[in-house]
């Protein structure tokens, strides 16, 4: 068990820069997901860890060691791969047993037939089997022990490569996609099984993922990867309420965010298509977008602030996105609503669609959030009221 | 089907132009010299008695053993004796073709330790050939370092070096070592395989970089990782190796017959044909068939024994 410190580290290949200065702190315990789109650098940053690649600057500290030039091997990290990684020619149990092996048995006692007769290695070979089925028992692998990983199932393979991770209780634990290859539902169930088996280790995780489903569900915290750098690192909820960049805010949820580009007067108050909002800023700015989640959004009547008309619906069963072309914008708006609802909603109606303006986070022309906006009440609102 | 007849047809004569010399080997292993001159008997032969002509000769009698014999012909003349010994003599030279052939195959030549030498030989080329090529072909196939395309361009280059035109270099090479006429002679020269380090290199791409990483994380180093992981997955590229390198080892004629010039004791199975080529008394070509049989024998059991997986070593390491 330890703490993971990075800091500022940069890693290029060649003359592309992969990571551009990335600094994050994992606390003892903690499960830290990497989520971002392929080509973000989060595979990368795990694979520094791991001490499978070395970095071009930066340090990496581990319980507060400096682990530079110190391999992969001896860095007391487990990793859960992919494609799983399995030995192919070994059975479950062999296989499993590999990184016990490799550790608590020397070069003489690993041979092939002479080693088991050397003194010692009886004993220690016993008691690595004890563990081996121990963690087979964790995972429910027991029945399978003595079969060869190509007569498994997909998911059956996963828990062998989380057997043979945490068969000997590392430091941390590093998975990279270990739910990409798995089917929808299987994925779901082994997501679960995955955050209770931290729960129950305690152990650090840092969880690598293109899903951002996978990484709200599990997560203590997520990193927010985007282009060699992390532009957010906060608990789940604070990723996804108070994002702290427009590419984060669109990243995270599905469906996507609802972004709008505004007009900011010399005041500072912001207009939608011609249409004051409540909301003002602190200096008048270009290029400030909006941004609502479809959540916010409801069906409302004539006098709503946008018109469009129904391009799409998704019904859910439990809820129904609704994808409604407004004329003006260049992207349709995805609206959520009740199933009850779904009649008001089919193809080709023109709704109205009005909004919280309290749930709205504004971004600047660089796509950082802007904080500083006071909830100002519109001129026509006095008006109404 | 009936519009795929003219396939199978070039595919017959194809099969019949590549089994035409073997059919002749087996069938002339069977058959009596006076057949084969003749070119009659079928596949078998007729396999009458037939009387060893040589057997006869080196039991020709002289004047001492038709004395000793004396005793068992009483009252009967020299020159009777004489030819009642040549009589049983004949008798006991006489024997079935096929029995002839193959026991002259055996007793001609040692072809028992020619055959332990091709073992000898064979084996202990293939063995340090796996032991260079595995590891070599890890480097360049999974290795990061500098130069690494440039030995790879070298170990390509190498492919299109024919042996013939480095042989004298390597055999006065290993004659100023003093080691023509050695097994070392036999072997050293085909332990650095390019063919083999190509081969596995080829497969090793396929091996998914994860698997290496994970062995990486599991404690193993980069030596272990050759052994431990890398070889027991590319068994059928190794086989298919195998068959390429023993096939060809195993038949060579043209490097023993250079470094192995008098002793006998070294020939490798493809040497010992020569003891039927023919001297004096016109060429063996029964006991010489007979002997190449017993020679490709052993490949082609083995072939047929590997068939399966040597065809997928073949398809697996992109050889198509």
């Amino acid at each position: 068990m330890a703490e993971l410190a990075i800091e500022n580290v940069t890693k290029r290949f060649g003359e592309t820069e992969v990571l551009k200065g990335v600094s994050l702190t994992i606390a003892d315990g903690e499960f830290v997901s990497l989520v971002g789109p392929s080509g973000c650098g989060k595979s990368t940053l795990l694979r520094l860890i791991a001490g499978l690649e070395t970095q071009t600057s930066g340090t990496i500290r581990l319980a507060g060691q400096d682990v530079a030039g110190l391999r992969a091997a001896d860095r007391d990290l487990s990793m859960v791969f992919q494609s799983y990684a399995l030995y192919p020619h070994l059975s479950v149990r062999d296989n499993v047993a590999v990184p016990l092996r490799m550790r608590r048995l020397n070069g003489r006692q690993r041979l092939p037939m002479v080693g088991g007769l050397l003194p010692g290695a009886r004993s220690a070979e016993q008691q690595l089997m004890a563990d081996v089925e121990h963690a087979a028992k964790t995972l429910e692998i027991d029945h399978l022990l003595d079969r060869k990983p190509g007569q498994l199932s997909g998911g059956q393979r996963q828990r062998v490569a989380l057997a043979r991770a945490l068969v000997r209780d590392p430091a941390a634990f590093l998975l990279d996609e270990p739910l990409s290859n798995l089917d929808a539902k299987l994925r779901v169930q082994t997501r679960v099984e995955i955050a209770e088996l931290h729960r129950r280790l305690g152990a650090t995780f840092v969880y690598v993922t293109h899903d951002q489903v996978e990484a709200m569900t599990m997560s203590s915290r997520i990193a927010v990867m985007m282009g060699g750098k992390i532009l957010q690192c906060a608990p789940p909820d604070e990723v996804y309420e108070n994002p702290a960049d427009i590419q984060v805010a669109e990243f995270i949820g599905a469906p996507k965010i609802n972004i709008l580009p505004v007009d900011v007067n010399t005041d500072g108050h912001v207009t939608l298509l011609g249409q004051k909002l409540p909301l003002q800023l602190a200096q008048p700015e270009t290029g400030v977008r909006i941004g609502f989640r479809p959540q916010a959004l409801r069906l409302s009547g004539a006098d709503a602030r946008l018109t469009g008309v129904v391009a799409h619906t998704e019904n859910l069963g439990a809820e129904v996105f609704a994808q409604i072309a407004v004329p003006g914008l260049e992207n349709r708006i995805v609206m959520r609503a009740e199933p009850g609802q779904r009649a008001a909603l089919h193809l080709g109606a023109t709704v109205g669609v009005d909004f919280d303006c309290t749930a709205a986070l504004l971004f600047d022309q660089n796509g950082q959030r802007i904080r500083t906006v006071r909830q100002a009440v519109a001129p026509e609102l006095t008006g109404a009221l | 089907m009936t519009r795929d007849w003219w396939k199978h047809l070039i595919l017959t004569l194809g099969a019949l132009i590549v089994i035409a010399p073997f059919y002749m080997m087996v069938s002339y292993s069977f058959k009596s010299p006076g057949e084969i001159d003749r070119g009659e008997g079928g596949f078998f032969g007729r396999q009458e008695m037939m009387v060893d002509e040589r057997c006869v000769k080196l039991r020709d009698p002289n004047r001492d053993d038709i004395a000793a014999a004396a005793l068992r012909f009483p009252n009967q003349t020299d020159a009777q004796i004489r030819d009642a010994l040549v009589a049983e003599a004949t008798a006991e030279c006489s024997m079935r073709p096929v029995v002839f052939n193959y026991t002259k195959a055996f007793t001609e030549a040692p072809l028992l330790r020619y055959l332990l030498n091709g073992i000898l030989v064979t084996a202990s080329i293939f063995f340090i050939q796996v032991l260079v090529a595995v590891p070599a072909a890890y480097a360049l196939a999974k290795l990061k370092f500098w130069g690494r395309e440039a030995v790879f361009s070298l170990v390509l280059f190498c492919l299109l070096i024919p042996v013939h035109a480095i042989a004298l270099p390597l055999y006065i090479m290993l004659a100023k070592l003093g080691l023509t006429n050695t097994y070392a002679a036999l072997v050293v020269p085909w332990t650095i395989s390019v063919f083999g380090i190509f081969l596995m290199r080829q497969f090793f791409m396929t091996v998914p970089d994860d698997l290496i990483d994970a062995a990486r994380m599991d404690g193993m180093g980069e030596f272990t990782i050759v052994w431990r992981v890398m070889l027991p997955t590319a068994i059928p590229a190794l086989l298919a190796f195998a068959i390429f390198s023993i096939v060809a080892h195993w038949n060579d004629y043209f490097w023993p017959r250079i470094v192995v010039t008098g002793n006998r004791d070294l020939f490798t199975p493809p040497l010992g044909l020569r003891e039927f080529k023919g001297d004096g008394d016109g060429s063996f070509f029964g006991p010489m068939m007979a002997t190449a049989t017993v020679i490709v024998m052993p490949l082609i059991v083995a072939f047929l024994l590997a068939q399966k997986r040597f065809i997928e070593g073949i398809t697996l390491s992109g050889m198509k």
